[in-house]
C-alpha cells in the first residue's frame, strides 16, 4: 500500500511541477465553480420567479368578481412548473420544455415559453452546468493529463527503471490511477460541494444527492481507469492521446447526438396540429351537444331524465346546461388523455432507444442517472403535465357542477339576451376563493431512485469493465519488456 | 503542380491520414443524410396536414353554414400556417426541432395562440442535432488537429527534418504543398457529401457557394492556429494538447459561458407575464360595461365606429373586439419579448465575431434560415396573416352579414414563403479576422523567437 | 554487499529464446559469480539485450534455464529484480525530481525506507559531488546519472549489477571514476555483468570476457597477470566475431 501511495505522491508532485497540467486543472476547477455558482443562482431565480407567477395566478383567479361559472371556465388558470431540487446540478430538459400552461375548459394547451426557443443558438452547444462540466469537460481534461502517465514513462525509460526497482505493474498502475482520480476529485469538488449544499439546504432529497454523487464518482472513476489502462497499453503517449480523444469524442459527443436521430426514425411523433385536428374529428364523431338530434346527447338526456324521474328538461331540479358541460368535458378530456398518452408513449419509446445506447457510451448512462435523480427528465415533465391536466379537469368540473347547481336553468337560458337574467346568473366570488390551488406532488423518493437504478447499474458495469481492463493492463506491464 | 501531386501520393500512403479523411467523409455523409431525413419528415408532416385541415374546415363549414352566423365561423374555424424548411435546412436544423413549423390560428386573440409549443421529445432535443453544422463546427477541427499538429514536429521527431528540408530546393514550397494537400483532403471530405445533399435538396447555387466559403474560412482558421502553435517548436504531443485545449475552449467553454452571460444580461420574463396579462385583459371585458371595451376598440379601428350599436344581448362583434383589445394591451410585452429574443441572437453574433466556432454555427443557420431570427420572422408572418383574418371576418361581424358556405372559400389563405436566408457577411468577416489575428500573432511571436 | 550462497549469482544454461522461427539466443551458457566482473562482448544483433531481458524476467525462455541468485526470473520476477540493480546505457530518472528525491522515490518503490544519512553515504561512495545532491536531475551529465543509479544500487544492497554499455559516451576521467567504483563494488562481493561493445574499456576491469555471437558464447577469456588481457588477441577475436 505504501508503495502505491509513493507512486501517487510522485505523480501528484509531477502534476504540480509541470505548469501546463496544473494550469489546466486550476482552470477547469474554476469552470466547475463558475458553473455551480451560475447554475445555482439561475435556478434560485427561476424558482422565485415561478413561485411569484404561480402566486399571482392564484390571486388573479381568486380575485375574480361574481361571475357565471362558465366564464370562469374560460378565464382559466395557470399552472407553473415548480423548480426541482437538483436542477442547479443538472437542468436536464428544463430549457427545452415550457414551464407554464394555460388551463381552460375544453382545451389542452401546451406548456409555453421554453428557454431553448427564446435563447440564441448558443444553447445548442450545451448549457453550462455542473453536469455538463462533469460529464463532458472533466473527462477530456483527464485524458490530457493522464494519457502520458505511463506511456510517457515508457518513452523516457523510467517505467522500466520503476519495474526493476521491484514494484509490480498492478501497484504502479494503482498508484497512477489514484493520482489521476484525486485530480479528478479535486477539479469536481465545486460540483460535489453544490450537491451537498443542495442536500443540506433541504431543496433535494438525500437519496438523490447520495446516488448522484455515487453516479458521478463511478463515471469519473471509469474514465480514470480507462485512461490509465490505455496509457499502460500504448507504446507511445501520442497514440494513447489520440486513442483516448477518439474514445471521448465517440462516447461523449457523438453517441448522445446520434441517439435522437435513431430514436426519431424508430418512433416518430405527430405534430400538435395533427393531434388537435384528430381530437376535433373524434369529438365530432362522438357527439355534438349543439345538435338536438345528436344520438349520443339524446341518449344522455334520456338517461338524465330517468335518473331524476322527470320527463322534461324543464322539470329537472338542476340546470341541464351544467350537466351537459360536465358530460362534454368528460368526453374531451378522455380524448386529450388518450392522445397525450400516445405522444408520451412514443417519447418514452424514443427514450428507451436512446438509453439502450448506454451499451456503447457510459455518458448516456450518467446522463440518465443525473437527470432522473435531479427530476429534470422527461418523466418529471410528463408528471407535471399530467398533474396540471388533472388539476384542470378537476377545476373545470367543479365549475361545471356549480353551473348545474347554483345557476338556474331559466337564467342560464336567458342570460345572453336579458341583462337582469345575466346578473342573476353570476354567482358569488366566494366560490373562486374556495377552489383548491395547483399543488403538484413530487414523485416518491423510492420511485425516483427506482427509475435511476438501471442506468446506475449500467454505469457500475462500465466501471467494472474499466477495472478489468486496468487490471489486465497492470498484469501485462509486469511481462512487458517496457 | 508536381509538388502537389507528389505530396498527394505521399498523403495517400499514410494510413492514419487516409483513415482520418475517410472517417470525416463518413461522418459528414451520415450527418447530411440525417438532415435530409429530418427535412423530409417535416415536409411530409406539412403535406399530411393539408387534407386533414381541409376536412376539419369542411366539418366546421357544414355546421356553421346552417345558421350562417359569422361569429361561429370566426370562432370555430382554424386557419393553418406553416414554415416549410428552406433548401439548406438539411445542413443546419437549428431551432426547427424545438419550435413549431406548423401552427393553426383563429381570429381570436393572437397572443394566446402565437407561442404554442410543439409536441417534441425534450430529451431528444437536449444533446443537439447531428447535422452538417455539427460535424463542421465540432468535429472538423479535431480532424484538422489530427492531420496538422505534427506536420513539421513529426518529421523532426523522426529525425528526418534536416534531411528532408535539405533535399528540396525551398522548404517553404514543400510545407506549402503538404499543407495544401491535407487541407484539400479535409475540404473534400466535408464538401462532397454536402454537394450531394445540396443536389438532393435543390439548394440555391449562391447558398452552396456561401456554405463553401464558410467551410473554407473555418478550416483556414484551425489550420492557421495549428501552424501558429507548431511554430512554438515543441513536441508533437505538446502541440496536440495545446490545440485540443483550444478546441475545448472555443467550441465548448466559450459558447457555454456566453450563453449564460447573454441569458442573464437579457432576461426574458415577458413570456410568462405576457400570457397572464393578455388573459386578464380579455376576461376583464365580461365585468366592465361593454361600451368601455368597444370604445377602446374603436380608437384603433375607427372604421367600425358607426356600425349598429350593441344591444343588451350577446353579440360576437363585442367578443372579437375585446380579444383585439386584449392583444393590444399585451402589445408592449409582446414587442419586448420579440425584441429580447432578437437581442439575444444579436449578442451571440457579437460573440461570434471573436469565436470562429460560434460564427460558423450562426452563419450556417443564418443561410439555412433556421436561427431564432427566422423563427421570429415566421411569427411575424403569422401575425400578418392573423391581421388578414381579422380584416376578413370583421365586415361580416360588424355589418351583420350572413356567413355562408361560399364565404368559407373566400377566407384568406396562408401562403408559406420559404425563408430566403441571407449572406452572413459580418460572421464570415469575423472568422477571417480572427484567422488573420491568430496568424499575425504567430508571425510576430515567431520573429521574436527567431531574433 | 551481501554475498550470495552457492557463489553463482547468475547462472544460464542451454538458454534458447525464439522470436517466431528465429532463435535469437541459441543454447547460451554463462555464469557470473559473486565478487566477479564479467564482460559480455558482442556486436549489434548478437543477442546482448535479449540476454539482459531474460535475466530481468522480461522474456520467457523457449528452452533452457536461467537462475539469478538461485531463482527463476520468468516465474519470480519480483524476487529476482529485488536482488538486481540494472543500469541502462542512458539512466532514466524523473526529470522533475532532484537526485535525492529520485533515490528516495525508487527506494520506496522497492519497499524500502530511505534514511538521509545512508543516502549521503551512498552519494559519497559513488563520488557524486555534494552540490548536485539537491539539484533536479534534468541538468545532469550522463556520468552523474550513472552515479545516481549506482548509488541507488548500493542503497538497495543489490547483489547483482547489470551494466548496459556503461562507459560509452563517458570522458576518460569519468571512465576512470567508474572503473574504480566497479572495482570497489566487486571487492564488496557483488556479481557484476557488463554488456558492451567497448572492447578496451571492459578489458580494464573485467575478470572474464565472453564473446556473444549469434546467441551463444563462442569464446571466453580470463584475465591473467598484470597485463590482464592480450589486447591484440582480444581485438582480433572481436573482429572475427563481428565479421561472422
Amino acid at each position: 500500500m505504501s508503495v502505491i501511495l509513493s507512486v501517487t505522491r510522485n505523480e501528484l508532485r509531477h502534476l504540480v511541477r509541470s505548469r501546463v497540467a496544473l494550469t489546466g486543472l486550476i482552470l477547469v476547477a474554476l469552470l466547475t465553480f463558475a458553473a455551480a455558482l451560475t447554475s445555482n443562482a439561475y435556478q434560485a431565480d427561476q424558482a422565485g420567479l415561478r413561485e411569484r407567477l404561480q402566486h399571482a395566478a392564484d390571486q388573479d383567479f381568486a380575485a375574480q368578481p361574481n361571475r357565471h361559472p362558465h366564464r370562469v371556465v374560460h378565464f382559466g388558470h395557470f399552472a407553473i412548473r415548480p423548480a426541482s431540487g437538483l436542477a442547479a446540478m443538472d437542468p436536464g430538459v428544463e430549457a427545452y420544455t415550457g414551464n407554464m400552461i394555460f388551463l381552460e375548459g375544453h382545451r389542452q394547451n401546451s406548456a409555453n415559453f421554453g428557454d431553448a426557443r427564446q435563447s440564441s443558438l448558443l444553447v445548442r452547444f450545451g448549457q453550462l452546468s455542473p453536469a455538463l462540466v462533469l460529464q463532458v469537460i472533466v473527462p477530456l481534461l483527464l485524458v490530457f493529463i493522464g494519457a502520458g502517465m505511463i506511456a510517457g514513462e515508457r518513452e523516457r525509460g523510467t517505467l522500466r527503471q520503476s519495474l526493476l526497482a521491484g514494484i509490480s505493474g498492478g501497484a504502479l498502475l494503482s498508484g497512477k490511477a489514484l493520482a489521476l482520480g484525486l485530480a479528478a476529485l479535486a477539479i469536481s469538488t465545486p460540483a460535489f460541494g453544490l450537491l451537498l449544499w443542495l442536500g443540506a439546504s433541504g431543496g433535494a432529497r438525500l437519496s438523490a444527492v447520495g446516488l448522484t454523487t455515487l453516479g458521478y464518482v463511478a463515471y469519473l472513476a471509469f474514465w480514470t481507469l480507462l485512461i490509465i489502462a490505455v496509457s499502460a497499453t500504448a507504446n507511445r503517449s501520442r497514440s494513447a492521446l489520440i486513442g483516448l480523444v477518439g474514445a471521448w469524442a465517440f462516447m461523449v459527443v457523438l453517441v448522445p447526438r446520434v441517439a435522437p436521430e435513431a430514436a426519431a426514425a424508430l418512433a416518430p411523433l405527430p405534430t400538435r396540429v395533427e393531434t388537435d385536428i384528430a381530437v376535433q374529428r373524434d369529438l365530432r364523431s362522438m357527439g355534438d351537444s349543439h345538435n338536438p338530434n345528436d344520438p349520443y346527447f339524446a341518449a344522455f338526456k334520456q338517461k338524465t331524465l330517468k335518473q331524476y324521474g322527470v320527463t322534461r328538461v324543464e322539470d329537472l331540479p338542476v340546470n341541464y346546461r351544467g350537466l351537459l358541460a360536465i358530460e362534454g368535458e368528460k368526453l374531451t378530456s378522455s380524448l386529450f388523455d388518450r392522445y397525450a398518452d400516445q405522444a408520451f408513449g412514443a417519447m418514452e419509446a424514443q427514450g428507451r432507444v436512446m438509453d439502450a445506447l448506454a451499451v456503447v457510451s457510459p455518458t448516456v448512462a450518467i446522463r440518465r442517472v443525473s437527470m432522473t435523480l435531479a427530476e429534470t427528465d422527461l418523466f418529471a415533465y410528463r408528471r407535471f403535465l399530467e398533474q396540471a391536466e388533472a388539476y384542470r379537469y378537476d377545476l373545470v368540473q367543479r365549475l361545471n357542477r356549480l353551473q348545474a347547481t347554483a345557476v338556474t336553468a331559466a337564467d342560464d337560458a336567458a342570460k345572453s339576451k336579458n341583462a337582469a337574467a345575466e346578473a342573476r346568473s353570476r354567482i358569488s366570488a366566494d366560490h373562486w376563493q374556495a377552489m383548491p390551488h395547483f399543488d403538484p406532488k413530487r414523485p416518491s423518493a423510492a420511485d425516483v431512485v427506482g427509475r435511476a437504478v438501471p442506468a446506475l447499474v449500467a454505469l457500475l458495469l462500465w466501471l467494472a469493465a474499466g477495472a478489468v481492463f486496468a487490471a489486465r493492463a497492470g498484469h501485462r506491464l509486469n511481462r512487458s519488456a517496457a | 503542380m508536381n509538388a502537389l501531386l507528389r505530396e498527394a501520393r505521399f498523403l495517400l500512403g499514410l494510413k492514419s491520414a487516409v483513415a482520418a479523411m475517410v472517417a470525416l467523409f463518413a461522418l459528414t455523409a451520415v450527418a447530411v443524410s440525417a438532415g435530409l431525413v429530418e427535412v423530409a419528415r417535416q415536409e411530409a408532416a406539412i403535406a399530411r396536414i393539408g387534407p386533414q385541415q381541409a376536412s376539419d374546415v369542411a366539418a366546421v363549414t357544414d355546421w356553421v353554414s346552417q345558421g350562417k352566423d359569422p361569429g361561429n365561423a370566426a370562432y370555430y374555424t382554424f386557419h393553418a400556417t406553416s414554415d416549410p424548411p428552406s433548401d439548406l435546412a438539411f445542413a443546419a436544423i437549428g431551432t426547427r426541432d424545438v419550435s413549431p413549423y406548423v401552427l393553426r390560428v383563429r381570429a381570436l386573440g393572437l397572443e394566446a395562440q402565437l407561442y404554442e409549443g410543439e409536441i417534441g421529445n425534450p430529451e431528444a432535443a437536449l444533446p443537439g442535432r447531428f447535422d452538417f453544422a455539427f460535424v463542421l463546427v465540432y468535429l472538423a477541427p479535431l480532424f484538422v488537429i489530427l492531420l496538422f499538429h505534427d506536420l513539421r514536429s513529426g518529421e523532426r521527431e523522426a529525425g528526418r527534418l534536416r534531411a528532408l528540408e535539405a533535399s528540396v530546393g525551398a522548404p517553404s514550397a514543400l510545407w506549402g504543398a503538404r499543407l495544401t494537400v491535407r487541407a484539400l483532403g479535409l475540404f473534400l471530405a466535408l464538401a462532397l457529401p454536402f454537394f450531394v445533399g445540396a443536389f438532393v435538396a435543390g439548394t440555391a447555387l449562391w447558398k452552396v457557394g456561401a456554405v463553401l466559403a464558410v467551410v473554407l474560412a473555418y478550416l483556414a482558421f484551425w489550420i492557421v492556429l495549428c501552424m501558429v502553435v507548431a511554430r512554438a517548436a515543441r513536441s508533437s504531443l505538446a502541440n496536440a494538447m495545446t490545440l485540443a485545449a483550444a478546441w475545448m475552449t472555443l467550441t465548448l467553454i466559450v459558447p457555454a459561458i456566453g450563453h449564460v452571460a447573454i441569458n442573464s444580461a437579457i432576461p426574458l420574463r415577458q413570456g410568462m407575464e405576457l400570457g397572464q396579462t393578455q388573459r386578464t385583459a380579455v376576461h376583464r371585458a365580461w365585468d366592465i360595461p361593454k361600451s368601455e371595451s368597444m370604445d377602446a376598440f374603436f380608437r384603433t379601428h375607427p372604421q367600425w365606429r358607426n356600425t349598429a350599436p350593441l344591444g343588451e344581448a350577446f353579440h360576437w362583434k363585442w367578443y372579437f373586439a375585446f380579444h383585439q383589445v386584449g392583444d393590444e394591451l399585451a402589445g408592449d410585452l409582446s414587442r419586448q419579448y420579440r425584441q429580447g429574443v432578437l437581442e439575444r441572437a444579436a449578442w451571440s453574433e457579437r460573440l461570434g465575431l471573436v469565436t470562429p466556432g460560434v460564427a460558423t454555427q450562426l452563419a450556417l443557420h443564418r443561410l439555412a434560415a433556421t436561427d431564432p431570427a427566422a423563427q421570429i420572422a415566421y411569427q411575424d408572418r403569422i401575425r400578418a396573416f392573423h391581421g388578414e383574418l381579422r380584416r376578413f371576418y370583421y365586415p361580416y361581424l360588424f355589418e351583420d352579414r350572413p356567413f355562408g358556405r361560399a364565404d368559407f372559400a373566400r377566407a384568406p389563405e396562408y401562403r408559406a414563403a420559404p425563408a430566403a436566408g441571407s449572406w452572413p457577411v459580418a460572421l464570415l468577416g469575423g472568422v477571417v479576422l480572427m484567422t488573420a489575428l491568430v496568424g499575425g500573432i504567430g508571425f510576430v511571436r515567431g520573429r521574436r523567437v527567431a531574433s | 554487499m551481501k554475498t550470495v550462497d552457492g557463489d553463482k549469482a547468475i547462472e544460464i544454461a542451454d538458454l534458447v529464446v525464439r522470436y517466431g522461427d528465429r532463435a535469437v539466443i541459441d543454447h547460451l551458457a554463462l555464469t557470473v559469480r559473486a565478487g566477479e566482473v564479467y564482460g559480455l562482448l558482442g556486436g549489434n544483433g548478437a543477442g546482448k539485450s535479449t540476454t539482459l531481458q531474460a535475466i530481468l524476467g522480461f522474456v520467457r525462455p523457449s528452452a533452457g534455464r536461467v537462475r539469478v541468485v538461485g531463482r527463476d526470473p520468468a516465474s519470480e520476477p519480483a524476487e529476482v529484480r529485488r536482488a538486481i540493480a540494472y543500469i541502462p546505457e542512458n539512466v532514466a530518472l524523473y526529470e522533475h525530481l532532484t537526485a535525492r528525491e529520485n533515490i528516495d522515490y525508487f527506494l520506496r518503490l522497492a519497499g524500502l525506507r530511505p534514511v538521509a544519512d545512508e543516502i549521503n553515504k551512498a552519494f559519497g561512495t559513488v563520488g557524486l559531488a555534494e552540490e548536485a545532491w539537491e539539484r533536479r536531475v534534468s541538468g545532469f551529465s550522463k556520468g552523474m546519472r550513472q552515479k545516481t543509479a549506482i548509488a541507488l544500487a548500493v542503497l538497495r544492497r543489490a547483489s547483482v549489477l547489470l551494466l548496459d554499455e556503461p562507459t560509452s559516451g563517458l570522458d576518460p576521467g569519468a571512465t576512470a571514476d567508474f572503473n574504480a567504483l566497479v572495482s570497489r563494488l566487486r571487492g564488496e562481493g557483488a556479481a557484476i555483468l557488463i554488456v558492451t561493445h567497448d572492447l578496451i574499456g571492459v578489458a580494464d576491469i573485467a575478470d572474464r570476457i565472453g564473446f556473444l555471437e549469434r546467441g551463444r558464447i563462442s569464446d571466453e577469456m580470463v584475465a591473467e597477470g598484470p597485463e590482464r588481457f592480450d589486447l591484440r588477441a582480444l581485438h582480433n577475436r572481436f573482429s572475427r566475431a563481428r565479421a561472422a
